[in-house]
């Protein structure tokens, strides 16, 4: 299942490859009948992530953002397409990984939740939640364990971390559960981490930390991220590209700072321009589009975003949804009319 | 007839005082003790204006909105204050007085309320439920549906949409029938308790759009309650920074945004990222807003507070002027540097 990458230089080669992603759920009116009708929840996607890049992945809630990160982490299964992973040397397919191979992927690529209060278990300690991948993994002697536990808390900010070990969840407040869900999530020192909305459940002000705390990990570590919100603020905040998606597709992608200060697509620029800003002197330019978003179920194979589309023409009520338009630079669109 | 078609805010003359809050304090008693929400809280509202509350989760927002409208749970005492609406007080108020004052001179967008539709009745019958309980007179059902579809179109919903259920309207159309509902009886103020907070951004800036226009053209006053503080620079001319219990500092939103002088305001502001503006590294707020069963001695931010002096975990400041119509409850505001300043 996996094939070599003797032919290319190590360091140009991306960690993560995506390409031709796809999951589509039957939505079936009756058990015993086969689903005619699916929603198209992630649709043809590509993209890629360098070593300890930050890919951001925004759109409206509802447009595939999680189901993208549940099939990079092999929550769930891809109903097509290729997830390839960089390890030592070699790229290893995800998306039909062998089940021989699980123990060395999950080594390699962790998650983190949205939910502090639902992603860690209520029975379990700190000290057996974040020593978990590490006795799955049979990675070192009990002490050692014990001291790569303490090592973890420490650096996520649980200190002294004696006074955490033997904590359960409803002894910690949200803010600190977050901070023992990344810890469980480096304790292995994954090359690859898909976050999806880590933040979005916390106070602003614990909110910094964990964002701090995680591009601060992301350095020391030298892990990638695919780091998911619908909070535009934060992804520039985390992130060094930017990915925006709609109902499947992913219609643009480029560096964060570039992405926003010109966006191509009419969907970016929508969005871009509803984003309430904490300054009261600043005028937002606003564009406005029809109607809200709604579930791709059976979307018919032209523009995903022809229905609220200002710009959409004739060539796009004919045409395929369109491909990416390379602007350079590593800016992306899927547009016609640019 | 024409009359139940009208939609308006029954407030006075745009720019007098129309809800004058003075020095309320609330508790919630508990079997740990008393809860101490709302503590010597005062502010003015004014006919056609919209002001904000903000602030961190459990600092009081939701419970200060709560005893405006006497609809607290039983286990909550009002302690001391008054709150005027148009110069008449409503703390003494009996409950039968006091449910007349609802919906038709105070209404509420309810934390949360597009989520409490009843799934078993249309929208449309649930408004006029509304209207049937709270409006002065008795109309008619003809009367009462074209007073639904004036209220849908305002709110920018489609007037045929009210013969629908709950399940049939996405979060954002379940949110603007709250709004309509909010405004069935015409009040002269409308508290808005995190109204967009779970809809998606375009969804949610149509919705502030909405409301603006609404408190523009109606001059309608409003009283908007939201953690984001973005939401609050976006729509209110004046603003209110809540910490445990507390208002720390009130003025106007240009102001306060442009030269916070609360410590805790300015870390706030501090530590909310922005898509516009140069990319910064934001200034965490360590720590975690205390326990309001037992909350600190002297200034309750003082345990967080980069600024505090020795007397600010002995003596609580009050609010002081510090400009024109803009106070501040710190001992040592003079101290806080200009936005930006602290990481420099
Ligand atoms: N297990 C499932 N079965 C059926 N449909 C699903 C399932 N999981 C997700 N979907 C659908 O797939 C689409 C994409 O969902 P997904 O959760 O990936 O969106 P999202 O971008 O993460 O949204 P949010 O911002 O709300 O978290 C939605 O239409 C959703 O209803
Ligand atoms: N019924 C109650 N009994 C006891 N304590 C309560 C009750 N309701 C609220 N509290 C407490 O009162 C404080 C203020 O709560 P409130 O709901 O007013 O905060 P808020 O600012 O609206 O927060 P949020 O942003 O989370 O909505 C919190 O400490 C909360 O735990
Ligand atoms: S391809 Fe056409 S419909 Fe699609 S976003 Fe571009 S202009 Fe709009
Ligand atoms: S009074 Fe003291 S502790 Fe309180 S905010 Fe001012 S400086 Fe900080
Ligand atoms: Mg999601
Ligand atoms: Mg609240």
């Amino acid at each position: 299942m996996s094939e070599t990458m003797a032919d290319a230089g190590a360091d140009t080669q991306p960690l993560i490859k995506v390409e031709n992603l796809r999951k589509l759920f039957p939505v079936s009116k009756s058990i015993f009948r086969e689903a005619h009708d699916f929603v198209h929840a992630v649709d043809g996607i590509d993209f890629e992530i360098a070593p300890g890049e930050s890919l951001g992945l925004v759109g409206e809630s509802g447009c595939g953002k999680s189901t993208t990160g549940r099939m990079l982490t092999k929550l769930t299964d891809a109903t097509s397409g290729q997830i390839l992973l960089a390890d030592e040397g070699e790229l290893i397919d995800i998306a039909s990984i062998q089940r021989s191979h699980m123990r060395r992927f999950r080594r390699r690529v962790q998650m983190i939740f949205q939910d502090p209060f639902e992603s860690l278990n209520p029975r379990r300690t700190v000290y057996d939640t974040v020593a978990e991948s590490l006795t799955v993994q049979r990675i070192g002697s009990v002490q050692q364990r014990e001291e790569r536990v303490a090592e973890l808390l420490h650096r996520v900010g649980l200190t002294p971390p004696e006074q955490f070990l033997f904590r359960y969840p409803h002894e910690l407040s949200g803010g600190q559960r977050q901070r023992v869900a990344i810890a469980r999530a480096l304790v292995i020192d994954p090359t690859f981490v898909v976050a999806d909305e880590p933040t979005s459940m916390l106070d602003v002000s614990i909110r910094i930390s964990i964002m701090d705390l995680m591009l601060k990990l992301a350095e020391e570590f030298n892990v990638s991220y695919l780091y998911i919100t619908h909070d535009l603020a934060v992804a520039r905040y985390m992130c060094d590209r930017i990915a925006v998606m709609y109902l499947g597709k992913i219609v643009e992608i480029a560096p964060t700072e570039e992405l926003l200060s010109n966006p191509q697509h009419p969907y970016t620029r929508a969005l871009l321009s509803a984003v309430p800003v904490p300054d009261p002197a600043h005028k937002r330019e606003r564009i406005d589009i029809k109607g809200g978003i709604s579930k791709a179920l059976n979307p018919p194979p032209v523009c995903r975003f022809i229905e609220r589309c200002p710009r959409a023409t004739d060539h796009c009520r004919t045409s395929d949804h369109p491909e990416f338009t390379d602007l350079g630079d590593g800016h992306f669109v899927a547009c016609y009319n640019l | 007839m024409a009359q139940t078609l009208h939609i308006e805010s029954r407030g006075g003359r745009v720019g007098t005082p129309l809800l004058e809050v003075q020095n309320l304090v609330m508790h919630y008693g508990t079997k740990e003790g008393e809860v101490s929400a709302v503590d010597n809280v005062s502010f003015t509202l004014n006919n056609g204006e919209a002001i904000g509350l903000v602030g961190e989760s459990g600092c009081g927002k939701t419970s200060v909105a709560l005893t405006l409208l006497r609809l607290l749970p039983d286990n909550s005492v009002i302690k001391g204050g008054d709150i005027k609406l148009d110069g008449e007080s409503l703390i003494d108020l009996d409950e039968e007085q006091m449910r007349r004052r609802r919906w038709r001179d105070i209404s509420m967008v309810f934390q949360g309320a597009m989520n409490s539709w009843n799934p078993v009745y249309r929208i449309g019958d649930q408004i006029r439920e509304a209207l049937r309980l709270h409006w002065p007179e008795t109309l008619t059902y003809q009367e009462e549906t074209d007073r639904i579809g004036a209220l849908f179109e305002l709110v920018g919903l489609n007037p045929v949409t009210m013969e629908r259920y709950p399940h049939e309207f996405s979060g954002g159309m379940r949110q603007r029938a709250v709004i309509a509902m909010a405004l069935s009886c015409n009040p002269k103020v409308i508290i808005a308790d995190e109204p967009t907070t779970a809809l998606d951004v375009i969804v949610q800036d149509q919705i502030l759009r909405e409301l603006k226009k609404i408190q523009q053209e109606l001059g309608m006053s409003i009283i908007y309650i939201s953690h984001d503080i973005a939401v609050i620079a976006e729509v209110t001319e004046r603003m209110g920074v809540m910490y445990a219990g507390k208002l720390v500092e009130l003025g106007s939103t240009l102001e306060v945004f442009h030269r916070p002088r609360h410590p805790y305001s300015y870390l706030l502001l501090s530590s909310t990222p922005s898509i516009t503006g140069p990319r910064r590294k934001l200034a965490p707020l360590e720590g975690e807003p205390p326990n309001l069963l037992n909350p600190p001695t002297g200034c309750r931010f003082h345990p967080r507070c980069p600024f505090a002096i020795d007397k600010c975990s002995s003596e609580e400041p009050g609010l002081v002027e510090v400009g024109e119509g803009h106070s501040v409850a710190c001992w040592n505001w003079q101290e806080v540097p200009e936005i930006g300043g602290l990481q420099k």
